[in-house]
């Protein structure tokens, strides 16, 4: 009986419709290198301390103390699943944007997919092979 | 018409010693100002507060501060206000804080928040003077704060026409 966004009030139902209700969201991110050679061999650390200098660059102190979560790292492809709050998505994007060069070898960062829901990152029809 | 809004902050630069007040001016908070938003905010913060950021009004005497910056963009300018810990001028660092009085859209507004806000605090001055001969001083400063008085004074004509002439 009772539906997500559905509050009971007694005996009348209030309804709420937010434009942007997530408190979180997620972003799948790849760091892709210009030498396409042996590449940039990174930890998840050193993955997490190029995203908060890449945060302070634009953001300044305030943008580099956002809560940013890296809660999945693959180092063979460079690509990691980020968590950040809904609010604060604009910046880390535009941060992840201007990135030009890591370790001093130039780089980008490539955002594959976003969504408020985790587990809209589990499956892409793109990259979903049915044997 | 379109119109370009500003916000002007009144502050008041609170240092560890009175007489460090003496040593900054309208370009030393201006750069401080400037170097915390940078560091603070970053390039987007700069970027978006450089263009109409400007100290309009500083009083030595008393460390009050008018500080203009563009509406959109004030909040930026008031959280960095706040990690401000030290004034930076000629190779000399005076620690100090910023107090924000008050918040306005005109300079004029905040002229006559200012002249209530002396007011309230000379009466506070008086309450604490130690010696007669400063009760005496300060009271005649009281009783001279007339509005009479204040019309003849020059000084603050400057800034009306000021507020009016904002053109850029």
């Amino acid at each position: 009986m009772s539906r997500p966004g559905v509050e009971w009030r007694g005996s009348a139902a209030e309804r709420r419709v937010h434009r942007n209700p997530s408190h979180y969201q997620y972003l799948k991110v790849g760091l892709e290198c210009e030498p396409r050679g042996p590449g940039l061999r990174l930890s998840d650390a050193a993955f997490k301390q190029t995203i908060v200098a890449a945060l302070r660059g634009l953001h300044g102190e305030i943008g580099a103390a956002l809560p940013v979560d890296v809660l999945k790292f693959e180092e063979r492809s460079l690509t990691a699943i980020l968590r950040v709050r809904g609010s604060d998505l604009v910046k880390l994007w535009s941060a992840l944007t201007l990135v030009a060069s890591c370790k001093d070898k130039k780089c980008a960062f490539r955002i594959i997919q976003v969504s408020p829901f985790l587990l809209a990152l589990a499956g892409n029809s793109r990259e979903f092979i049915l044997d | 018409m379109v119109r370009f809004k500003s916000r002007y902050l009144l502050c008041e630069i609170v240092f560890e010693k009175p007489q460090y007040r003496q040593h900054i001016d309208v370009g030393s908070v201006n750069r401080n100002v400037r170097n915390a938003i940078s560091q603070m905010h970053g390039d987007f913060g700069i970027g978006c507060c450089s263009l109409r950021l400007e100290v309009t009004y500083l009083n030595a005497y008393t460390g009050i501060v008018l500080i203009r910056c563009q509406k959109d963009f004030y909040r930026i300018l008031s959280t960095t206000l706040l990690f401000i810990t030290f004034l930076e001028t000629k190779n000399q660092k005076f620690p100090c804080f910023f107090n924000t009085l008050h918040v306005a859209g005109t300079i004029r507004s905040c002229q006559k928040f200012l002249i209530q806000y002396n007011r309230r605090q000379l009466v506070l001055l008086l309450r604490d003077c130690k010696t007669k001969k400063e009760r005496e001083s300060v009271q005649t400063s009281l009783l001279q704060c007339s509005l009479k008085v204040w019309n003849e004074d020059q000084p603050y004509h400057g800034y009306e026409e000021m507020e009016g002439a904002d053109t850029d």
